[in-house]
């Protein structure tokens, strides 16, 4: 059998990498695990670099079961980067919490599964990449286990995420079962613009098991639980990453598999996310706990990031590509304010950020940037992305473009809430907070990145633009 | 009567349930009747419970269940493997090892944190 | 009148485990038996996978490779879910799911 394992070496590296920290805990004492972090960000760092250096190895394996194409390729980077700068934004809240080495050889398998659900050319890989991805977050969600309120989170997310990979697969085995194959690209070609009733339901199925993984309004019931109850750091990540790889599948499925049933899915999916933005950005007005009020806001994204498999175009596929990779820098900013701030305070609650300008300037500045890449505000990152976004469907869905709009307005208010707590009213505690040398770097990587992509996104938008053209190759 | 290819499952429906329902009948019709109390106790012969019978058992069992779990359902690669070894090879060879090792990963793990020590 | 098996039993038979696995997931006040109720939806999945394999691919075994991966993940993912059972029947001392309502908004 002939394998260019050359495709496959990021993967292979970061399969080994994950089994090392694993055994390395097993042969380090447990007092001495502080390291076990850089090790992990390190290799990650390393994993990237192999990653990028693969930009041009382009391929199909095993009969194309595996794609690696730039499409693929950009959205790995995208995943690497986010588990970078979790890592190491998170060093000091894993060591209080302990079991360090299981902590991150979960975190790096589940960037494991988020690569193979990129590089996904079948629904077999499909299948393994999600659950390899969302068993890692079940065990990651409850990683507080004496606490009550992360196993409660963690209980939540394995029944939930259960019963919405059983809906996936009965979706993906009726779809198996009208056109005779699992190969991506052969359903693609098997599926005509005849509407076969099973296969109708199959993509309801599909649309149902996705949207629970992207958290899109109305399968989103588990996101603002899940979020508040998990660990701060899986927090972020799975807001990242999880959501990011499940739209990298998302996008393959339904532009590569299913492109003969557009006129079917596309007015569903164009009112998934009207109401997915509508209501993330309307409940996160009343939130009190900032966990609560980030993982609303991460349901109304998820809503503008679906905007762009509306039209099913080049043009959308580089929106969404483009506005997640931005999302990693904005959410991941955003958390780790919010890690570092319990890991001080022990508090999440909007109230107690009361003054962190005058005890962190650093720390407001990235919250406060992030908030308003996200809310989309010129010039921030997150305005470059939702114009992309909505550029390609101002056509024909102008009242699609419409309410993401108004919706962006409504969460400007709530985000500078947030802005108006931290700048304007006095701390009750004065004594500054001095941030660790990691802490402090993740926080100016994604401030600088929110800002330099804002002004000058041009070479990143050639990036994506080749990257979203080898979609439409094979 | 036409003679498909169901009729032998419904013969043998019917064998099974004469066989059944006949030892039963049998042993009703012929077995000798005396009353006593004790033919009331949950169990004719040994010992009476002592306590309530509905007791919890001990979590412990529940690691190994969970190890059992991962061996076992280990297995099922293994055998579409070792029926065509032959003309699989060397390279499906190297990858069912790298799929053991990894499974022993686990089980050292497992080992380590005391996942198989009674307690 | 007796007629051969097809397809469509094995698609009913599985619509049939698949539905009742579902009302299970949401009717059931007991975290074990959603638990149980989620691995029948997975092996009506299988039966579905393999039904198919054997009628319309014959010469592939696609549908029970699937399959075999299926029950792989669902062992792997009833690992999980009865380890935070435990868990959290040692927090609460409950495994009824009305229970579990600290996260609420």
């Amino acid at each position: 059998m002939n394998v260019d394992l050359s495709l496959l070496a990021p993967e292979i590296a970061l399969a080994v990498l994950g089994l090392g920290i694993l055994v390395l805990g097993l042969l380090i004492p447990k007092g001495s695990r502080h390291g076990l972090g850089w090790v992990t960000a390190l290799g990650l760092l390393g994993v990237l670099g192999l990653t990028i250096a693969g930009w041009d190895n382009q391929g199909t394996l095993y009969e194309g079961i595996f794609i690696v194409d730039r499409y693929a390729i950009f959205f790995k980077i995208t995943f690497l980067t986010a588990a970078f700068l979790v890592t190491l934004g998170c060093m000091r809240y894993v060591d209080e919490m302990g079991d360090q080495s299981e902590y991150y050889s979960m975190m790096l398998f589940a960037t494991l599964g988020m690569m193979v659900l990129a590089s996904a050319g079948d629904f077999m890989t499909l299948y393994l990449g999600l659950e390899l991805m969302t068993i890692a977050f079940i065990v990651l969600v409850c990683y507080r286990r004496t606490e009550t309120r992360s196993v409660e989170a963690g209980i939540k997310y394995v029944l939930l995420a259960g019963m919405s990979s059983a809906v996936l697969l009965y979706g993906l085995s009726l779809v198996y079962g009208v056109t005779g194959s699992v190969t991506i690209y052969e359903v693609g070609r098997a599926v005509t613009t005849e509407p076969v009733p099973a296969l109708i339901l199959g993509v309801a199925m599909l649309v149902a098991g996705l949207g629970f993984k992207i958290s899109a309004v109305p399968f989103h019931m588990w996101t603002p639980d899940v979020y508040e109850g998990a660990p701060t750091p899986v927090t972020s990540f799975l807001a990242v990453g999880s959501k990011a790889a499940s739209f990298a599948i998302l996008l393959r499925v339904f532009i590569a598999a299913l492109p003969g049933l557009w006129a079917h899915w596309t007015m569903l999916v164009a009112i998934l996310a009207a109401v997915t933005i509508i209501v993330g950005n309307l409940v996160a007005i009343p939130q009190t706990n900032i966990k609560r009020l980030l993982a609303y806001s991460s349901i109304a994204q998820a809503g503008y990031i679906l905007v762009g498999l509306v039209t099913a175009s080049e043009a959308g596929i580089k929106g969404v590509m483009f506005y997640a990779f931005l999302y990693v820098f904005a959410t991941i900013g955003a958390f780790t304010v919010v890690t570092y701030f319990y890991n001080v305070t022990g508090s999440d609650e909007i109230k107690d950020y009361a003054g962190l300008s005058q005890r962190s300037p650093l720390m407001a500045a990235v919250m406060v940037i992030s908030m308003l890449s996200m809310a989309g505000i010129p010039p921030l990152a997150g305005f470059v992305g939702k114009f992309y976004l909505f550029k390609t469907i101002v056509d024909n869905y102008l009242w699609l473009a419409f309410i993401g709009l108004i919706m962006s307005m409504v969460s400007v208010y709530y985000y500078l809430r947030v802005a108006l707590v931290m700048y304007r009213d006095e701390p009750v505690d004065h004594t500054p907070i001095s941030l660790s040398g990691p802490v402090a770097l993740t926080l100016i990587i994604t401030m600088m990145a929110t800002l330099v992509l804002g002004i000058y996104p041009g070479p990143l938008s050639e990036v994506v633009n080749t990257a979203a053209h080898s979609f439409f190759l094979p | 009567m036409v003679l498909s290819e169901w009729t032998g499952v419904l013969l043998f429906f019917i064998g099974g349930l004469l066989v059944g329902g006949g030892a039963i009948v049998t042993s009703y019709l012929i077995h000798p009747r005396r009353i006593q109390a004790q033919k009331y106790e949950p169990y004719e012969c040994g010992v009476d419970t002592i306590g309530p019978t509905w007791v919890q058992f001990k979590t412990s069992y529940f690691l190994y269940a969970l190890l059992f779990v991962i061996f076992d359902v280990e297995t099922i690669y293994l055998y579409p493997w070792a029926v065509k070894f032959q003309s699989l090879g060397l390279f499906a060879f190297i990858e069912m090892i790298i799929f053991l090792f990894i499974l022993i990963v686990g089980l050292w793990y497992a080992w380590k944190e005391g996942a198989l020590e009674w307690k | 009148m007796l007629t051969t098996i097809s397809l469509a039993h094995y698609m009913v038979l599985s619509a049939l485990l698949f539905g009742i696995g579902l009302f299970g997931v949401l009717a059931k006040k007991n975290a074990i038996a959603v638990l149980i109720c989620i691995e029948l939806m997975l092996n009506a999945v299988n039966i579905n996978l393999v039904a198919i394999s054997k009628y319309l691919t014959p010469a592939l075994f696609t549908g029970q490779l699937f399959a075999i991966f299926v029950i792989t993940v669902a062992a792997a993912e009833v690992g999980v879910g009865l380890a935070i059972i435990i868990a959290i029947y040692r927090n609460r001392l409950s495994v009824n799911l009305d229970d579990f309502d600290w996260l609420k908004w």
